[in-house]
Order: structure tokens, then sequence, then C-alpha cells
């Protein structure tokens, strides 16, 4: 909301700057997110005395002036002004100033000028003596404006229209006002809080305000029909109006805040709402059917014209002022084009008019409306301020219109306001804001802005047996009982408050949140702190992959559809669950939630590697969406849960001294994933080659847990590759992390167990298997087979060549054996035979010879 | 006599015979011998034939035109080799990929850099860091709520202008029409969400993603991070909140920290502030100015009673802060999207 500081100085006396108002303001609730100064720069203007005039020699022109600046001698200025002449005071530009002058080839635009000595057709000129136009107070060119003859010579020339009362000066504070302050939307309201502050008075301009009744009534009317949506419809009537254009003063308000001028009838209507908070809407009579207004609702399938000339089609039961032909304006948004004022309109009704917040908020919002009258009805106005306000433009009109106040008001009045009183407990505000305010501030405080405050008796055993029985508790109500509060009346202007918080909170505003001392400790309940297990399973996770050179990403959990579509499938995780999307998306490219890490993943890694990034190892936690049917979720019908991604890409490996390049492959990725997994102690994870091909992925490899489906292993697809413009191959992994993190969730600490005194045993067992025999189930057979004893088993050699028969790969597996005690030959002997036993028997496998 | 000596065997002729057997001969049956085979050959940093290409110019520059023409023949020769290799095993579908025996352990490879933690999670674990010292659980919420807990559990009415603060994403219309489903707003939710399951005494940190339906900028992205906090106990009040904040900000900020409380407007607290701290800046008129840091207040009374807490015996205050904004100041970053762009030269600096 804009505030002009000279409009506001209107209503508060004050000696603070605009600067100093917008710190006080921003302490007490109403922000200030900006200022701006507006009027014409005037540094370097000066009064000069025009001494002596003679004709130009070169130019029939120009004119030649001796100039009196207040300095030691006179000086030559060449002038082009006809009206110039000798004894005039008259503002000079001197040497060095910066004029913005009207450009001369676009209309409305200035342009710098800076006014320095210069020849002028062979004669010297010092300065320039300007008109309105040219010093930015006005339009007029037509001649050097000329001072007062009193005008002090070489004063500044902001001085001269200082002490002339002329300021020109205005700053424009920009306030953010919260929801809460519906008073504060307008200068009167911002005024208040000044006054309240600052310890002055709010001068409120005087306004004579007709009676209900009268000649008014007779030659207008107002009937509602719905009383719940208008509780108060005030119209008042000025007769013989010109319109016209708007003195200089009201132009200039309206200007500094921003506001379009327009004729004189609409910028009073203006004025008063910015100045009261009450939005008007000014009639012509002349074009009001019957002289009849009547308030409705519409029906289905209506339309209306708003003044901005668009044709609307109304939502129904929107609340309409309809004359007796038809609809004229849309309640509280927005007036109709065709009883609008015009230049011919003589004869103005204005209306002032309470309407239901909720009601004009549904109407703005379904119509797609915001203006600045249903911004101010929605917040909430002053159920009792339209006789004042619709008084007051009335009586602007008449008198800048030159029209006549026809005696009287049409108050039409259904749903009278009624104040609330609240009690407010001295003791409670100590105990929200942990300070004593005393009781005689409190009560200066709220009176400041309006309220009335007066100390309560205790209540009576009645009240309190009666508030006992309502609140079904004793012991508060009993301290509340004896103790004697402060009744105060909450302002009309003050729809929002409506509790004693309510006013707890204005008490502290007021009061100055800086006032409230910190206390030197703070108690902290005894309640072992920390975080989930889940959440420090993540954390660790995340610490152990940024070891293993991993950088951790951020990406957008919204994605196109397409794409949210394209990786909704079950080759990423076991079941593809519906896709999420907005109702309201910012743009096409962001209507979705994403159901996979992986296209952020893609997109982060073709952005690095066209930025020439090769070894790419990232990480990202986050969550994925889709809709699910699970009773147990948070929201009925969706599912979300937190996604791990790994990615690998280029070297693994870079030339060094004794080292050679090496690109990435799957293996470097699983050895990464697998390393991190281990360190959590995970159950068994079981390792499913999938069925089905997929497109993302060129091959891939399902990993479960317990029964349950972990997550996948794979390399992109090569056509996944050229969508994405990836310039090198990408491994992945993309696991549930929520999943992953119960799993590995320990009760309590681990268990020491004793370490083994004994040495260990180690044996080498080479097997040749068919080709297409995978080495994990073999391995899996291996730890299942060897029994107890087994301590680990590796993979040491992988073989295919002329020393073995074709179709076939010989593997080789170190087993190491360890125990409590000294491990016999024999034993060990024992469960390498049987491990053998089992391997030829389920995968085909003999001693490699 | 004289030899012409374009056509002069060199020894660079003799390593092209000897790669084009090679290319000729190896093994192109599986996608991971493909993949293989490119390194070997074209890879652009080792490949035997880049590196043919490297050697060219230490030849006498009349033979090099010859051997140029060699060697693209060899390269379209790999390529050729390659490209038809991965057409048949594309053509021969998936059992092309069981060729690869993807259950063979992996094996872990050394950190080529070290690896990095996101500034945001950084910034987000000296947050919480912060208030666990303080004796703060941490609690957590979806990101996808209802409207009971992102607006009408907090206190935002029906049809409340407040309800306009925070632009938002809808999955399921607002009431009447539909269940107002939404992408959380705030971490607010999750306060009710904790209330819900627990009585006083209160006392959590809930750090979290949350949407906002903004134009994206230098300033807003369409989604970001915030850290909730939330103290509900017998006597808790507004000075135990402004004491709180400002001990926070001297630990994050480090050293001593200019703070000012301004009062302002939440639905579910009740009296709010939103914090400012001064923020020193030699280039700005009057040395520095004021930099929003969060928001706060003590919890309404509305929002304890739509949990079923007594709001005449139990007080409590709520704050929000920024991740992103805090992780800005501290690293003086001012452009929000470089969060998300995850650009490896701007991760790399942390």
């Amino acid at each position: 909301m804009n505030i002009s500081f000279n409009w506001l100085r209107d209503y508060v006396e004050t000696d603070l700057s605009a600067e100093a108002l917008g710190d006080l303001l921003t302490m007490s609730g109403l922000e200030l997110e900006g200022i701006e100064t507006l009027g014409p720069d005037l540094d370097g203007i000066v009064v000069g005395h025009v001494l002596d005039t003679r004709k130009h020699p070169n130019a029939d022109r120009l004119t030649l002036c001796t100039v009196d600046l207040g300095g030691e001698e006179p000086v030559q200025i060449v002038c082009g002004a006809p009206n110039v002449a000798a004894g005039q005071k008259v503002p000079v530009a001197t040497n060095g100033t910066t004029l913005m002058l009207p450009s001369r080839d676009e209309p409305g635009e200035r342009v710098a000028v800076k006014i320095k000595r210069s020849k002028i057709r062979g004669e010297e000129s010092n300065g320039m003596i300007c008109a309105e136009d040219e010093l930015g107070l006005g339009d007029d060119h037509d001649g050097i404006l000329v001072l007062k003859e009193h005008a002090p010579v070489g004063q500044p020339f902001a001085t001269y229209l200082a002490d002339e009362g002329l300021a020109t000066n205005d700053a424009v504070l920009d306030l953010a006002i919260t929801p809460n302050r519906p008073d504060a939307t307008s200068h009167i309201g911002v005024a208040r809080d000044v006054a309240a502050l600052t310890n002055r008075s709010l001068i409120r301009p005087e306004v004579a305000i007709p009676e209900v009744g009268g000649a008014a009534t007779e030659q207008a009317s107002v009937t509602i029909d719905v009383p719940d949506e208008c509780p108060r419809f005030v119209g008042m009537i000025v007769r013989g109006v010109t319109v016209g254009e708007s003195p200089a003063w009201l132009k200039e308000r309206l200007n500094a805040i921003g506001l379009r001028p327009i004729s004189n009838v609409v910028d009073v209507t203006n004025f008063v709402m910015m100045e009261t908070g009450q939005p008007l809407h000014a009639y012509d009579l002349d074009k009001l059917a019957d002289a009849a207004l009547y308030v409705r609702k519409s029906q289905q399938g209506e339309r209306f014209t708003t003044l901005d000339g668009k044709q609307r089609a109304l939502p129904e039961g929107t609340v309409m002022v309809a004359d007796g032909d038809g609809y004229i304006g849309i309640a509280g948004v927005m007036g109709g084009a065709e009883s609008e004022v015009s230049d011919t309109t003589t004869n103005v009704f204005i209306e002032g008019a309470y309407w239901d917040p909720v009601t004009i908020r549904r109407a703005a919002k379904a119509l797609g409306m915001q203006t600045d009258a249903s911004y101010r009805f929605e917040r909430g106005v002053d159920p009792t301020g339209q006789p004042y306000a619709v008084a007051r433009a009335a009586h602007l009109v008449a008198d800048l219109g030159g029209g006549t106040l026809v005696p009287g008001r049409i108050d039409a009045h259904p749903k009278p306001h009624e104040p609330i009183t609240l009690t407010i407990r001295p003791s409670r505000v100590a105990t929200i804001l942990g300070t004593e305010v005393p009781d005689e501030d409190i009560a200066r405080l709220l009176r400041a802005i309006g309220f009335t405050a007066e100390r309560a008796e205790s209540r009576t055993m009645d009240a309190f047996a009666e508030e006992v029985m309502r609140a079904e508790r004793l012991v508060p109500a009993a301290e509340e009982a004896v103790e004697a509060g402060l009744a105060v009346t909450v302002p009309p202007f003050r729809p929002d408050i409506e509790r004693e918080i309510d006013v707890i909170e204005e008490i502290a505003r007021l009061w100055g949140y800086d006032q409230i001392p910190d206390p030197a400790t703070t108690p902290i309940p005894l309640i072992p702190a920390g975080d989930t297990p889940e959440a420090a399973v993540l954390d660790q996770l995340r610490a152990r992959l940024v070891g293993l050179g991993f950088r951790e990403l951020y990406t957008n959990s919204l994605v196109p559809t397409a794409t949210a579509e394209q990786f909704t499938v079950a080759e990423l995780t076991d079941q593809a669950l519906q896709g999420v999307e907005t109702l309201n998306p910012i743009s096409q490219d962001m209507a979705a939630m994403r159901p996979s890490l992986l296209p952020g993943l893609l997109g982060a890694m073709a952005y690095n590697q066209a930025r020439g990034a090769e070894a790419l190892r990232v990480v990202e936690l986050g969550h994925v969406y889709g809709r699910a049917h699970d009773p147990q979720a948070p929201v009925e019908g969706y599912h979300e849960h937190t996604s791990l991604i790994l990615g690998l890409s280029g070297p693994a490996q870079r030339q060094g001294w004794d080292t050679d390049a090496r690109d990435a492959d799957i293996f470097d990725l699983k050895g990464a994933l697998m390393h991190v997994l281990d360190a959590l102690g995970l159950p068994e994870i079981v390792e499913v080659p999938p069925t089905e091909p997929g497109a993302l992925t060129a091959y891939r490899l399902v990993l479960e847990v317990q029964g349950q489906h972990l997550g996948i292993l794979a390399r992109v697809s090569d056509a996944l590759m050229d969508q994405y413009d990836l310039q090198a191959p990408v491994y992945f992994a993309e696991l549930d992390a929520d999943l992953l993190a119960s799993l590995a969730r320990r009760e309590g600490p681990t268990r020491y167990s004793p370490i083994s005194r004994f040495p260990a045993v180690e044996r080498d067992l080479a097997v040749v298997v068919a080709d297409a025999q995978p080495v994990g189930p073999m391995l899996a057979t291996i730890r299942q087979t060897a029994g107890p004893l087994l301590q680990d088993v590796r993979v040491f050699d992988l073989y295919r060549g002329d020393r073995i028969e074709g179709g076939h790969k010989s593997v080789a597996f170190a087993l190491r054996f360890a125990a409590d005690r000294t491990l016999r030959d024999e034993e060990v002997d024992g469960r390498i035979r049987k491990v053998m036993k089992v391997l030829e028997r389920e995968h085909n496998a003999r001693l490699r010879s | 006599m004289s030899t012409d000596p374009t056509t002069e065997a060199t020894p660079l002729d003799a390593q092209i015979d000897t790669v084009q057997t090679e290319i000729d001969t190896a093994p192109l049956t599986s996608a991971d011998e493909a993949e293989a085979f490119r390194i070997r050959f074209l890879g652009r940093k080792s490949g035997a034939i880049t590196d043919l290409f490297a050697q060219m110019g230490a030849a006498p520059p009349e033979q090099r035109r010859a051997l140029g023409q060699r060697l693209n023949a060899l390269k379209a020769r790999a390529q050729d080799r390659i490209d038809s290799a991965q057409a048949a095993l594309a053509a021969s579908g998936p059992s092309a990929a069981t060729d690869l025996d993807l259950t063979l352990p992996g094996r872990v490879p050394a950190p080529l850099e070290p690896g990095t933690l996101h500034p945001l999670t950084q910034t987000l674990q000296a947050i919480e860091g912060i208030f666990r010292g303080f004796g703060f659980s941490i609690a957590h919420g979806p990101e996808i709520e209802d409207d009971w807990h992102n607006f009408t559990a907090l206190n935002f009415g029906p049809e409340h202008p407040a309800r306009d603060m925070q632009d938002t994403f809808f999955l399921e219309p607002p009431p009447p029409e539909g269940r107002g489903v939404v992408l959380r707003t705030h971490t607010s939710p999750v306060q009710i969400r904790v209330l819900e399951g627990q009585k006083p005494p209160v006392r959590i940190i809930a750090p979290g993603r949350v949407f906002r339906n903004e134009a994206i900028s230098y300033k807003s992205y369409c989604l970001f991070h915030q850290v909730e906090g939330l103290v509900v106990d017998e006597g808790v009040t507004f000075a135990d909140l402004k004491a709180m904040l400002h001990t926070f900000a001297r630990a994050f900020f480090g050293g001593d920290v200019t703070m000012r409380f301004r009062p302002s407007f939440f639905p579910f607290t009740e009296p709010s502030a939103e914090v400012d701290i001064w923020w020193a800046d030699e280039t700005k008129p009057g040395g520095g100015q004021w930099m929003e840091i969060l928001g706060c207040g003590m919890v309404d009374p509305n929002v304890l009673d739509n949990v079923g807490i007594d709001s005449e015996r139990y007080t409590g205050y709520a704050f929000g802060m920024g991740v992103e904004r805090m992780a800005m100041l501290r690293h003086d970053i001012s452009d929000i999207r470089l969060f998300y762009e995850n650009d490896v030269r701007f991760l790399r600096q942390f």
C-alpha cells in the first residue's frame, strides 16, 4: 500500500522524516518495503532578480538579461522567453545544474541537460531562467516562471517554495499490509498508528454528516434483499455537478500513490477510499432506472459489463447492485459501464456500503478480479464508517464540481454492527509476553488506537459459576475470577480482533517487541532429544558416499508430465504408481511430481558433461511421489517416500604414475553401493536378474531384501542417453531409502563379541561352470553351505579362454574359515567338499583341474 | 635414385597395422565388450586410434596426409564394427544383457576427488546441530499435505485472505469443492502432526521441502526448504522465544549479531514477528541492511485447541526459517537457482 508522506501529515503532526517514520511503522507491524522520493530535483536552482534586459544583437527572439543571483557580481543570461522583463524575480538554474528538460523529440519524455557557461549566438550566458515545465513543476511552457516580488535573491528555490507553502517534494512509503490490518489500508488508518506511536492526536477532517432521511430518500431508494451479504448501504446525492478535471492538489495526492486522475467525481471517490479505507462508488443518478437501487444475487447464466468495458459471465449467486432495469455493479468489486459518471453527468449518487468479507472474497476469486475495493472489503472495512466516508465525498464533489448536496441520507442498515467487548487479564499479558506491562500502560496504548479500556470489577460468584460450567474446568477460571481485568471495547475498524490474545498482540506491538527483555536462561524439558533413527541412517549413508567422492545433488521435485509418465515404469520400481499432477502448474515443464530421482540425475549429469565435467559421481536423497491406495498414508490416496539415487559416469581411475586410466562400469557403481550398504548392516540383499527388458536401462539388476523390492542397479539405455544428450555411459542405482533406513534401524547399541585368538584358515576353490551361470548365486550357495565357520568368501579370478573348454568359464573363490579354537584341516576340508558337492548339484560346477 | 617419401612405410604404419588386426579380431558379442572396445580404440582420452592421431604430429610433414587417410579409414572401420555389433546386440534384445553377469561382486572405486554434501544439507545440518544442543528433537512430515494440516488446523480460516499469502500448488481443489490436497507451502503442518500425536512438553524442529507457486527468479524458486520449530509447555513466553532465536543467531552466524523483532502476521501465531539481522555491507548506504531470516510467534490458542491441548494451561512458540536464505547469507550466494542447477563447479566449493 502506497502512503504519501505529505498526505499522511494532513492527519497527524510529526517531526519525523519519511525514513524515520518508515522505521517506526516497520517496528510496529506495518513493514516499510520501500520509499520513493517524488518531485523535481531543485538543487542548483536559486531565486534571481532580473536587473536589466536588452535585445540580443544577433537574434530577434532572444533577450540578454543581467541577473542578480545574490553573488558579488550580477551575471549575463540569454533568455528566449517572451515574458522576461526587468524587475522580475525568477528561478535560475545556475552553472553546473542538471535539469531534466522536456524532450523535443519525444513528448512526455525528459532528458538530462547540464547547464554550463556558454556562448549563444556570440553572447555569453551563465545559467538559465526557467519555465514551470523546465523545473518539473507543471506543464506550462508559455514563459518563464515569475516569482513573488518579495522572493529573497539568491535563496535556494526549494526553500522559497517551502516558505510559500508550495512543497513540491513528497515521499511515498510502500507499506506491506498484513491480512490482519484492514484498518491500515488508508492514510487515516496509518496516521492513527503514527499518532499512537508518537503520542500525538489523530486529526480527522471535520465532516457534516447528513441525518438519515430527508430529501435524499425521496429522490432515490435502496432495497436490500440479502442482509447477510450487505449489512449496510449508505447513499447521498449531489445535484448540479460539473464533471471536469480535478484541481491540482487532488491530482497531486492521487498521482503520488500511483492512481491516475480521471475526473473530479471519480477522483474524489478514490481519494476518500485512500483517505478513510472505505471504497465508494459514484453513479450517474439520471442513468439509474427509477432512481432505485437493489442489492440481490445473480441468477445462473447472467452476464454483466463492468466499467473497464469487459463483459463478464457472473457466477451464480454473485451479489449485485441493480437499478429498476438491471445490474449496475458487482457488489464490492467493480461498477458497471452504463451507470458510470461521464462528462455529461450532472447528478451524482454516491454509494458507500459494508459488504460481507467472505462474500466479496468469493466473488473476486470467482471472477478473477482484484480491485482496490475488493481488496479492502474482503479484509473487512469499518462497518460503521460509511456515513462519514460518503458525506466526506459528497461535500468534496459538491465543492469541486460546483454542485449542491441534497439534504439527508439514504441508510439501509439491516444488520447493525455490534461492538465486541473483551476482558484483558494483565496476568495473561505477562504469561504470553514474559514481561510485565503496567496496567495503566496497557490502557493507554489501547486507547491510543481507538479502544475503550476500563478496569473491570472482579466477577461475581454467579458469573464465576457460569464460567466454570461453560469452560468445564475449574482451576484457571477460579484464578481468573479473582483477577480484576481490563474491560476493552474493540473499535469497529478492527474486525480482526475477537479474542484476548488479539488484544495482547496489539499491546505487544505498541509496547515494542524490543522492550521485551531476553531472559538469561530458559527452561528445557527433560526429554531426550534426537532425530528419528531412520534419518540418522540416511545421514550416515550420505556421509559414507561423500567419502567415496560422491557429490550430493538437489533436483526439482516438479517435472514435465511427459517425463513423469516416461519414468513411471515398473522397470525402476516394483510397481508403477499412477502419477501425481498439480492442478495449477507454473508451466508445463513443472506440471507433475517426479516418480523417480532418475530424470533429475540425468539432467544434472548432462548439464555437467556439457560443461566439460567427465568424472561424475553423484547422489541424491529426496522424495518421489505417486498415487496409491494406502490407508496408512498421511494423506489418503497419495504415496511418497524418500528415494536414494547414485550415479556414476566417466573415468573410475585416472592415468597416474603407476595407474592406468580406466572408465567406470557397472561394477564400480555396484562396489560403491554395496560398500555403503554393507556398513549399514542390512539383512542379506538378494540380487534378482530381471526377466523383462526395459526401455530406460540397457541392463539392470533388481535388489531385494526379505522379499521386498529395495531398488535397482543399471546402465542407462542408449535411447535415454540420446534423449538427455549424455556424452558417456551413466550407471545408476535407485533404492527405496525409507525401506533401507527401516531395515538398517538398530534397536540399541551393537553388542561386543570376543575376538578370536586362533588363526584363520584360507582355502581357494576354482570351479568350471557354463558361461551363462551367474556368479552371484554360487556365492550365495557357498555362504549357505559352508556353515558358521566361514568368515568371508571372495571371487579372486574369472577366466574364459583356451585353457578350458568352450562355452565355459573358470571362477576362483577364496574362502576364509575361523573359530574360537584351532581349526583342524580335516574339518575345513570337509566343509570344502560339501560346498563343492552343492555347487556341482545346484550350478553344474566341477572342480577345475 | 630417389624414394618417394609419401609412399615409404613409417614406424607409425606398423602400429596402424597392429591396431587394425586388433580391431578386426576383438570380441564384440556383448554390450560390455562393445563398451570395452569403444574405450580401447575410440576413447577420447586413451583410445588406441586417438593415440595414433596424436603421434601423427611427430611424423615427417610429407607423410602426414597419407597417414591421416589411413587413420581416418581405421577409425571408420572401428566405428563400423562397433555400430554393427551394437545393432546386432540391440536386435538380439534382452539376451544381450544376460551376457554380462551383474551378480559378480562390485569393486569399490577410489575417490577421484573429495565428495561434497550439498550446501543446503550442510546449512541444514548446522541449524539442526544448534537446536539439538538446545534439546530439540527432529520431526518429519509429508510433502503432499491435506487442507487440514497445511491450513485449517493452523487457523487459516476457509475464506481468510491469509490463504493468499502463500501461492499454493493444488493437487485437489480446495474445500468446499475438494479435499484441498496441496504441496505443503510451509513446514508448519508438521506442528499439527506432532501435536496430534504428542502431549506437551513438545520441543521439536521439523526440516523439509516446501513448495510455492511463484515465478522462478534469482530470489525465488518453485520449492525451497524450511526448518520449523515448535515448543509447547507450561510457562513458555515470547521472551523465551526471543532469547532462543537470539542465541541461535549468535551460534549460526557467529559472534555478536544485531537482531530485531518486527511485529508481523501469521494465522497460527499471535503475537507474530519477523526477525531481521543486521548485515554489514560497506557498499550500502548506512553501512549495511536488515535481512529477514525468519518468522515466528506465540502459538495461537486456536491451534492448540484444534489439537485438543488446553490453551489456558499451555503456551508455546513456533518459528520457521528458510534454509536457502540462511545458506545464501552464510555463503554469500546471490542466486537461489544455483542450488538446483547442480553444477559441480558450484558444488565443489562447499
